[in-house]
């Protein structure tokens, strides 16, 4: 089962694109009421993991990455590629219990998009074919009315085509907005389609 | 023992700060501070006067009936040393969050790094602490800690001994180690006045031994730590305080922490604090 949302539905919801989460950086996202935390390792392997520390419930996205571990800023507690709590820095000898851990989400990256599933899902990550990323832009409508408008349904991945083959993927936020991840064929000049997102933009969120 | 949030005392105000009127909230209802001549007043929406004590450098009342005094801080009151109106910060975050950041130690090297604390030295050594029924208070002593530079007067790094006292649910007072003059403690409090559930106004003060440091570098001092912790106390999930032992995870180094959160339990103190996992 993958995200449930009105008039449509999604296994992997693309959450930003690679190059705007560096090696050793962390970033809070939202999907819906989902807050998360994307990081990517020094290792370059990137994880989607709950926006909160289990110990006194601070944001993770806060913290920092050091080697293939992510620490919350607040005490310093640091989790392991599985989200398992490694080390409580004020009591630098104990083996911290299993039980400490910060929810963490399947994540992979396919077309220079980094992809969560919310959900346990053996759907596949989106083919997006030759095409490359562009850029992402915000929207201040909801996922829903967005793949309306296209006159769609609501999926991971609406193919609009035109010109420059376009597609977009759909990062629900709130009822008043949402993301939309862009892609384009190879051959396309980059400064060319991300102008044809902006008139884009603007038509979606032109009034009826 | 339960008494009611209206019976206990709030600061509303810096008296170096109260001319003339100004409206604030407290609890979530509206009320007034004020000044007349050399009459300090606060009064409920209504226009009734509300109880008021002159202490620590504040204006404090009590939307209620008094269930006592305001407690006291005998150690501020000797000589010699200076006292600092540190000034507000507004917080968007529960009071009692605001309280349980300012019990803790074991988050300087994080987040006031190179100042309260620094790594490697992050480990919090076992200390004592206790409900004092006969006083209702929460105390956790011989707290002790490695800081890069504890105080404006501080030269170098030292091993800082700590007292944290919880006065009322929203009232905590630390005593440290002076560098100036051992012996004696520092006092630094944190009175947190709630405007709401989730949303305070901060009024730290303290009385110290510091006879180098202006009182702009003391203020200065202060604040930006109380930045540094608002970037933690804005960014908490949920934003009230947990009382449900489930829903956070404590070690050993929050004793202090459980103390309160216990002891709010308690004496039925849930104004901020949130009892069921959402």
């Amino acid at each position: 089962m993958g995200v449930g949302i009105d008039g449509g539905f999604m296994d992997w919801v693309a959450v930003g694109l690679c190059a705007d989460v560096p090696v050793r950086t962390v970033v809070p996202r939202r999907v819906m009421n989902t807050g998360l935390a994307i990081w990517c390792s020094t290792a370059g392997v990137f994880h989607a993991w709950g926006d909160r520390c289990p110990h006194r419930g601070m944001r993770l996205s806060h913290g920092f990455v050091r080697g293939e571990t992510l620490s919350c800023i607040y005490h310093g507690w640091t989790y392991d590629r599985d989200g398992a709590c490694v080390s409580i820095p004020a009591h630098p000898d104990l083996v911290p219990p299993k039980s400490i851990c910060a929810a963490h989400y399947d994540c992979k990256v396919e077309g220079e998009t980094i992809w969560v599933a919310l959900q346990l899902t053996q759907a596949p990550v989106p083919d997006l074919g030759a095409r490359r990323a562009i850029r992402s832009l915000d929207v201040a409508l909801s996922a829903e009315t967005v793949a309306a408008k296209l006159d769609q349904p609501l999926t991971s991945v609406i193919t609009i085509g035109g010109l420059h083959d376009i597609a977009l993927a759909i990062q629900p936020g709130t009822d008043t907005d949402c993301l939309l991840h862009a892609f384009a064929a190879p051959d396309q000049d980059r400064k060319a389609v991300s102008q044809a997102l902006e008139y884009l933009r603007n038509e979606l969120e032109a009034a009826e | 023992m339960s008494q009611s949030i209206n019976d206990y005392w709030y600061p509303v105000g810096l008296l170096s700060g109260i001319d003339a009127s100004r409206g604030t909230l407290l609890l979530g209802v509206d009320i007034t501070v004020g000044r007349t001549g050399g009459a300090f007043w606060v009064k409920d929406a209504a226009g009734n006067a509300l109880p008021t004590v002159k202490r620590f450098g504040h204006l404090w009342t009590c939307p209620g009936t008094p269930s006592g005094d305001l407690f006291t801080i005998p150690e501020a009151d000797t000589p010699g040393r200076q006292l600092v109106d540190v000034g507000s910060v507004r917080v968007k975050c529960s009071p009692l969050r605001a309280v349980e950041n300012f019990l803790n130690i074991a988050h300087f090297p994080f987040v006031h790094t190179d100042i309260l604390g620094a790594e490697p030295h992050t480990e919090v050594e076992r200390y004592n602490v206790d409900i004092r029924e006969e006083v209702n208070e929460v105390w956790a002593t011989k707290v002790k800690f490695f800081q890069p530079q504890a105080a404006k007067s501080a030269e170098g790094g030292i091993t800082t001994e700590y007292m944290y006292r919880v006065a009322s649910p929203t009232c905590a007072v630390l005593y440290k180690t002076c560098p100036p003059r051992p012996g004696e403690w520092d006092v630094i409090t944190l009175f947190v006045q709630p405007l709401n559930e989730e949303w305070c106004e901060v009024w730290p003060w303290m009385a110290l031994y510091d006879d180098d440091s202006t009182m702009a570098e003391m203020v200065s001092f202060q604040q930006l730590i109380f930045m540094q912790d608002r970037s933690i106390l804005e960014n908490q999930i949920p934003t009230k305080l947990p009382l449900d032992p489930g829903m956070e995870a404590p070690t050993q180094a929050d004793l202090t922490s459980v103390a309160y959160r216990r002891w709010l339990k308690k004496i039925g103190y849930f104004y901020g604090a949130q009892l069921v996992a959402a």
